[in-house]
């Protein structure tokens, strides 16, 4: 909650990985620390960042969402078809609409039956991935060109200079590292992340704030898609695969502990620059996308293996 | 019955941080002898079988099987020795059948492979060799048996890999009069064919039918072994509860106010129709045994499971409890009976759990005020005694005393008018338990309304103004406290 000793101490085995990482690139590709490279690397972090903003509220809950990727896909293709019909405002109404619908869907289940949260997004993953496929019997829809604003929040720069998916970005960082961390709603998930029971006992309402976190990660996953489309410059029904995978790696590599309890959101911030400069590095270094998987892999395991090593003493 | 000695305990002692469990205890088990367990809650029974099972190991003393020393450090050792510890809950595979519950982990085959014939087969004659017509099928599945079946399946397995010693932890508490009269059959067999049994049981009639031997424990010592003909009732429980009573713990000076809380007929799967009346400024003690349903009766009136029926009023209105936050408006709080499963955030600072009832006060909208919540967290590690190094410690650092004394400290900002004390003192220290009884004794005096569950006799008995007996999810009598004995209130909850 504070920055204090204990929480510099935290992030500082992150912050020295991004450094490392950047100098190793630096060797292989001299204009890495440039500055458009370095602009086009948090352009490129944007969407993960913000899925992973949201998992990671699920993941201190001891949930899990499996179905942002496909919430991705979904939601670029409903706010594309509604707004080539109706505009803007409608299109962007309709895409956080139906994200906040899958977002209920996952939460009432989760908090209400007993089924584990890892197949009931499973599910739901499958289910939004079929929707998204539905539109234009799964070829991309294309984004008109007089859609000027929309095609700006995936691609222009504020000033000529920032991406506005970067803005996008720390807005949505700074929203959901104030709610996790200077509200009540924050405190008591990580209440019920730690002890669910405990959390009962002390009279904290746990369906209620198990729903609202499945909702906030769905309506992130919703924004993640739009900036994706916009990107794109169509709507992509089978876009977003393994996005869901990519955001898991940024929460756990970031410090979140996957059984609850324990995590923070600058945790995940860096946990996904970490993630995106190794993508984009390894990329422009020539590796093939082959070893790239492996690379990335190894990682994971070896942040998570010396996180829960940390923790243990 | 043969005079061998078949397992000889001399001096076991363990200690559990600064709980003794154990001071020293000796026991000796024959060939043939069913051997009888007794005594109060943690007097010290479940230390001693899990001992003699391999699942605590002793600080100091000595066992000895067929009088040869042996060291029991794990399962695998005391399974070694044929010695099978049937607990008190069943530990089957539920979704397995009878045939494999019994050879699970030994199952008969060749190359990694299960010889599914040969596994129904060695049960099928196992189960009619110790005359076992209960189980009927050894294919069904034994979550589809009655609890006295599963119990009949666990003996079959311990029996099955060759146990010379057999310990029963309460096997007769889910079973009916008749399943109890057919597992006494089986177990007289067993005697006969050399099998030494210690059995446990608070069910004194049954002991005396069925133990040729009993063993008392008390207080972690062995307050003597005899001959079941030589004792009668009354004497076994004057052992069993023949401690000093003292003043150890004066209860707090008796002044009844108002009525705080008065249940009706409440009604719930576990609690069977409890009806009373609780004052401010008194302790209504709850004695009973483990197990009897009195943490059920604490989380219906918090509100945790719901009711079937009855009535709960606070102040005299009818309150509707649905929820804990609903008990809590009301002007409960209720301190759980496992502080680490229902208490505490473990994963919190001590600070985050002594703040987290009170995020209303310390946090508005996206402002949190951390001198307020500072200020929470010191007055309650003062005016508790808390001690910490420094409030962001993580709660596991501490002692069971202090995590103890954080359950009961995160309430005390704005103190609750009903509290619910369910074991207060379990697991922590002497010297915690001390400072425990004076925190409850100054809320009292403050006019707190409180309900005291503690399954230690004396405790409950010092500390309570009135006392409710209850077993079984019911309370069999209401009395003051001082006028009712222990050997009273423990012929009340062994009666059968």
């Amino acid at each position: 909650m504070t920055f204090n000793f204990k929480s510099i101490r935290q992030v500082f085995p992150l912050l020295l990985a991004i450094v490392v990482l950047l100098g190793l690139f630096r060797i292989w590709v001299p204009q890495f620390l440039g500055l458009e490279n370095l602009l086009d690397l948090a352009q490129q972090i944007s969407v993960n960042a913000i899925l992973a903003f949201g998992m990671t509220l699920v993941i201190l809950i001891g949930g899990i969402d499996l179905s942002v990727g496909a919430v991705v896909a979904l939601i670029g293709t409903v706010t594309v078809a509604v707004l080539a019909q109706r505009g803007l405002a409608l299109g962007l109404l309709a895409g956080f609409w139906m994200a906040a619908i899958f977002g209920a869907i996952n939460g009432v289940c989760a908090a209400r039956t007993r089924m584990p949260p890892f197949i009931i997004t499973l599910a739901t993953m499958l289910v939004a991935r079929g929707v998204a496929l539905r539109f234009n019997e799964g070829r991309p829809l294309a984004v008109p060109d007089t859609e000027r604003l929309f095609l700006a929040l995936g691609n222009a720069r504020l000033f000529g200079f920032l991406p506005v998916p970067v803005l996008l970005m720390i807005v949505a960082f700074a929203a959901t590292a104030v709610l996790l961390h200077r509200t009540r709603f924050g405190q008591h998930l990580y209440a019920i992340g730690g002890n669910r029971e405990a959390a009962r006992f002390t009279g904290i309402p746990l369906a209620r704030n198990e729903v609202i976190v499945y909702v906030i990660c769905s309506l992130l996953a919703g924004l993640a898609g739009i900036i994706h489309a916009s990107q794109l410059y169509s709507a992509e029904p089978a876009s977003g695969q393994g996005f869901e995978l990519n955001a898991i790696a940024a929460v756990v590599v970031g410090g979140t502990s996957f059984t609850g309890g324990i995590g923070t959101m600058r945790g995940t911030l860096l946990g996904a620059i970490i993630i995106g400069i190794l993508d984009k590095g390894l990329n422009q270094a020539g590796i093939h996308f082959s070893l790239q998987y492996i690379v990335k892999g190894v990682v994971v395991l070896a942040a998570v293996y010396l996180d829960v090593r940390r923790r243990k003493r | 019955m043969t005079d061998a000695a078949l397992l000889t305990l001399r001096g076991i002692e363990k200690r559990f941080g600064g709980v003794i469990a154990l001071g020293g205890v000796d026991f000796e088990l024959r060939a043939g002898e069913i051997h009888a367990l007794l005594g109060e809650n943690g007097a010290g029974k479940s230390t001693l079988i899990k001992i003699l099972g391999g699942i605590h190991r002793p600080d100091s003393g000595s066992i000895f099987v067929d009088g040869r020393a042996v060291e029991i450090e794990e399962v695998t050792d005391a399974d070694k020795l044929g010695i099978r510890l049937i607990h008190q809950e069943l530990s089957l595979a539920p979704n397995l059948s009878v045939a494999e519950n019994i050879f699970l982990g030994r199952e008969p085959g060749r190359f990694g492979l299960l010889d599914h014939r040969q596994l129904l087969a060695n049960a099928q004659a196992l189960i009619a060799d110790m005359g076992l017509l209960e189980i009927s099928s050894v294919e069904a599945r034994v979550a589809d048996l009655s609890v006295a079946q599963q119990q009949l399946v666990e003996i079959a397995r311990a029996l099955s890999t060759r146990a010379r010693i057999l310990i029963l932890d309460e096997p007769t508490a889910s079973l009916s009069e008749a399943e109890t009269e057919a597992l006494f059959v089986k177990l007289r067999g067993l005697c006969s064919q050399g099998v030494g049994i210690i059995y446990i049981s608070h069910r004194l009639e049954e002991i005396q039918r069925l133990a040729h031997r009993i063993t008392v424990l008390r207080d972690g010592h062995s307050v003597g072994t005899q001959a079941t003909a030589e004792l009668n009732q009354n004497e076994l429980i004057r052992l069993m509860v023949g401690r000093d009573l003292k003043a150890h713990y004066p209860r707090p000076p008796w002044k009844p106010g108002a009525i705080a809380l008065t249940v009706r007929n409440l009604r719930n799967a576990q609690v069977r129709d409890v009806s009373f009346e609780l004052r401010y400024g008194e302790i209504l003690g709850f004695a009973g045994l483990v197990g009897g349903g009195r943490t059920e009766l604490a989380r219906a009136l918090f509100g945790i499971d719901p009711l079937h029926g009855g009535e709960i009023l606070v102040d005299g209105k009818s309150a509707t409890l649905r929820c804990p936050s609903d008990a809590l408006t009301a002007g409960l709080a209720l301190v759980p009976e496992d502080r680490k499963r229902h208490g505490l955030v473990m994963t919190g600072s001590v600070a985050f759990n002594l703040a987290l009832p009170w995020t209303h006060e310390w946090i508005r909208g996206c402002v949190p005020n951390l001198q307020h919540r500072s200020g929470i967290v010191s007055r309650a590690v003062q005016s508790f005694g808390i001690k910490i190094s420094d409030p962001e410690q993580p709660i596991g650092s501490l002692s069971g005393g202090n995590q103890q004394k954080v359950v009961v400290g995160k309430w005390m900002e704005r103190p609750p008018r009903i509290l619910i004390l369910d074991e207060p003192t379990r697991g922590v220290d002497v010297g915690a338990r001390e400072e425990m009884f004076t925190i409850i004794h100054r809320m009292v005096q403050r006019g707190m309304a409180v309900i005291l569950i503690s399954s230690d006799l004396p405790e409950v008995m010092n500390l309570s103004h009135r006392l409710a007996i209850y077993r079984d999810g019911r309370i069999v009598r209401e009395v003051v406290a001082q006028e009712i004995t222990a050997e009273e209130v423990m012929a009340e909850l062994t009666r059968n």
